[in-house]
């Protein structure tokens, strides 16, 4: 038996990691995923006002900011609950916020799509394209993100949602507007993603379907299915969601048996070697993302897909791309069924609470995004913040290799397992904030 | 043989950083026909010519720098190599350095971690790094937490077409900065009536007198240059935080610092006196307009 240790940089993953791989005997036997740097957004908060938050933590992100502030506003209300006010949202502004959230979430799926996996798939098998693949990226992104920004102002760096809803008023011709990017999107993903209309495409519920998929979609699953790539990547099989939202009900799925879920047994412990934390939940490793999600909400194709191939590289990579679809079909329809004559914000100005402590839970792109607040005399005492990043990229626990590192084990070569590594949608940033 | 490129190579460094700036500059709706001017040595998220490593190997050509994130002297490594380093390594090389960021210019959020050892670049807030006198005559300031994608094309395309771009004091373009994010504002009107809007969540009111905006008295062309070309803070109803600014974030960010009632800063430029005397007058009328909501009164 022969111990091989080979430590690599990994590049274009929001910042950089180092992977340090052993292998034994030819095949990996374990990976230690080392991010660099702690920038300290929770020690920055304390002191600060409570609704500071709402401006500070988005730039934990570049890429999922507004899912930081769509949770730094829950854990607010949250808090106002906890200490006996409750605050109710209009429909219209809880509308809103799922609307600009489900933008945020396109936009990072599609730059994964295009900017990751394509580029990086080519190059792995050797059969580089001279497509440009970013101009598609960034063509779709940049338009729902325009979507978003008739609501929130900017993407990135928005602060629009504040206690009791949403600092915007928009008009009929803010929504329509908002309604053609989405129809753009809607007919971007269309003919170029899967060459093929949207509600056919969500209308796909089995495996045998999938060859109808077309575009890059299916240029990418092609890739995945010819490579003999469709068994490896697979993990504990286990998943989790904890943010109610459009994509799924919070819960975890465990052989596909969903049960319920309470945050309070999440526990985060610090890791040697690395400045990212690990989280678990009653001590035991969950994946969470786009995967978990499908598994817990039970979306036909991915349980199709599961069934068949399990929690592999090509089930998590469907995952992610699929919520496209479901969040494009979404996004449509909360702007259709907007009711712009209610309130925007309900919590006049004037009321803010100045002790209360509370949680705000969100699923970002990457999986659920926790964000948990002290504040006394109105102002933040602790702050805490558990990335999504945190679960898929833990190093385990003494019984479990971590999610990510599980799903390496076993590959021989660090090309194959760097690109297992990248499925997990890997945000540098997000995991050591 | 692949002919050798003579366009001016491109290198984006990143530092301490949220990577706000690089997704940022990626709404650019022009990106590849600006970048198409430049050869793209290193990118952060881009495929281009050299990988992070030849980067830490200092192998790679650059006569463009573009930084953003926060500097460090010790602590920030890639790869073994402290970024500080590598900053400078390409600095030396480089004919322009663009710090793009509120981060990469003045410290930003990321300084308030530990405000003794991270700063920008060239300054810290407004006092100048010993790195200034080295590297100030290459040096282009773009703060903003995110800098503007237009912002940066801007600079990216003076630069391509060998045009000399006006500085203040900061080295931020005059052209951009020389606005207040006030400039365009959609409750303009209301901020020359002093009339503060009620709540968040209304078209009707200015930020100014309650809700923190500081718009008035910082530079920017937010709402000039439109934000994702559609919108700004301050049009959806957010308060300016001042995210372009040496001190940003400041604290309280969403109540209005008052002495007396009276806004504490006054907006760029305007000394007190003429701003008491100026609020008197358009306090002391009642105008219907102004208090009956946008779109009911013409009804």
């Amino acid at each position: 038996m022969k111990k091989i240790k080979i430590k690599q940089l990994i590049e274009k993953i929001e910042g950089e990691a180092e992977l340090d791989f052993t292998f034994n005997d030819g095949l990996i036997e374990d990976v230690k995923i080392n991010f660099g740097f702690y920038r300290g957004i929770e020690e920055i908060l304390r002191g600060k006002d409570a609704r500071d938050a709402l401006v500070i933590t988005p730039r934990v992100c570049g890429i999922c900011n507004h899912a930081h502030l769509i949770t730094a506003v829950r854990a607010i209300e949250n808090g106002y609950e906890n200490a006996g006010h409750k605050i109710e949202l209009t429909s219209k502004a809880s509308d809103i916020r799922e609307f600009t959230l489900a933008c945020e979430l396109i936009q990072n799926h599609i730059k994964w799509l295009y900017m990751t996996l394509l580029p990086q798939i080519e190059s792995y098998l050797d059969c580089k394209s001279e497509e440009n693949y970013a101009i598609k990226a960034t063509y779709l992104s940049s338009t729902i993100t325009k979507a978003l920004a008739i609501f929130a102002g900017q993407w990135p760096h928005s602060s629009y949602a504040v206690p009791g809803g949403v600092t915007c008023d928009p008009t009929h011709l803010d929504v329509m507007q908002a309604q053609s990017l989405v129809d753009e999107s809607i007919t971007f993903f269309e003919q170029v993603v899967t060459a093929l209309p949207l509600d056919e495409y969500l209308n796909i519920n089995l495996c045998a379907d999938l060859h109808k998929v077309g575009g890059d979609f299916g240029k990418l699953l092609h890739l995945i299915g010819s490579s003999g790539m469709t068994e490896i990547g697979k993990s504990h099989d286990r998943f989790i969601v904890f943010g109610e939202g459009m994509l799924s009900k919070p819960g975890k799925s465990i052989v596909t048996n969903i049960s319920n879920v309470n945050s309070k047994y999440v526990s985060e412990s610090a890791q040697v070697g690395t400045v990212a934390k690990s989280v678990t939940y009653k001590e035991r490793l969950y994946e969470v993302g786009p995967l978990a999600r499908g598994m817990v909400a039970k979306t036909p194709i991915v349980k199709n897909l599961h069934k068949r191939y399990k929690d592999s590289l090509l089930t998590r990579v469907f995952a992610r791309i699929h919520e496209v679809a479901t969040l494009l079909e979404h996004a449509r329809t909360l702007l259709n069924n907007l009711k712009l004559d209610e309130l925007s914000c309900t919590l006049e100005p004037q009321h803010t609470l100045k002790d209360f402590e509370g949680t705000g839970i969100v699923e970002a792109a990457r999986g659920s995004l926790i964000h948990k607040t002290i504040v006394k005399d109105g102002l933040i005492v602790n702050y805490e913040i558990i990335t999504p990043t945190q679960w898929n990229l833990s190093h385990g626990n003494k019984e479990e290799l971590g999610v990510a590192v599980q799903a390496m084990k076993g590959s021989k070569s660090i090309e194959e397992a760097t690109f297992i590594f990248r499925t997990f949608d890997v945000c540098s940033v997000c995991t050591t904030q | 043989m692949k002919k050798k490129s003579n366009k001016p190579k491109l290198l984006w460094l990143q530092s301490i950083t949220c990577n706000g700036n690089t997704h940022s500059f990626l709404n650019h709706p022009d990106l590849f026909s600006i970048l198409a001017h430049f050869e793209i040595v290193h990118h952060p998220i881009l495929e281009s010519k050299y990988a992070m490593q030849d980067v830490i190997s200092g192998v790679v050509p650059c006569d463009l720098l573009i930084l953003e994130g926060s500097f460090t002297e010790t602590g920030f490594l890639k790869g073994g190599v402290e970024v500080s380093s590598l900053v400078e390594l390409y600095a030396k090389k480089a004919k322009n350095i663009i710090s793009a960021g509120t981060c990469a210019t003045f410290g930003g959020i990321f300084k308030q971690k530990d405000p003794e050892n991270i700063s920008g670049f060239c300054f810290d807030l407004e006092e100048k790094t010993n790195y200034y006198t080295k590297y100030a005559s290459k040096l282009i300031s773009l703060p903003g937490c995110p800098m503007h994608p237009k912002w940066m094309s801007y600079v990216l395309l003076m630069i391509a077409n060998q045009k000399p771009i006006d500085i203040d004091h900061l080295h931020r373009p005059v052209e951009l900065y020389g606005y207040t994010v006030h400039t365009g504002c959609t409750r303009n009107e209301y901020f020359e009536w002093k009339i503060d809007t009620k709540n968040y969540g209304l078209k009707e009111g200015c930020l100014f007198y309650e809700q923190g905006c500081q718009g008035p008295y910082t530079r920017g062309s937010c709402n000039k240059i439109l934000w994702n070309d559609i919108s700004s803070k301050t049009r959806v109803g957010t308060p300016c935080f001042g995210c372009t600014e040496p001190a940003f974030p400041q604290s309280s960010l969403f109540v209005t610092k008052t002495n007396m009632g009276i806004p504490a800063k006054m907006p760029l430029g305007i000394p007190r006196r003429a701003y008491l005397g100026l609020t008197g007058v358009a306090k002391s009328f009642k105008i219907k307009r102004f208090s009956t909501r946008l779109l009911e009164y013409d009804k």
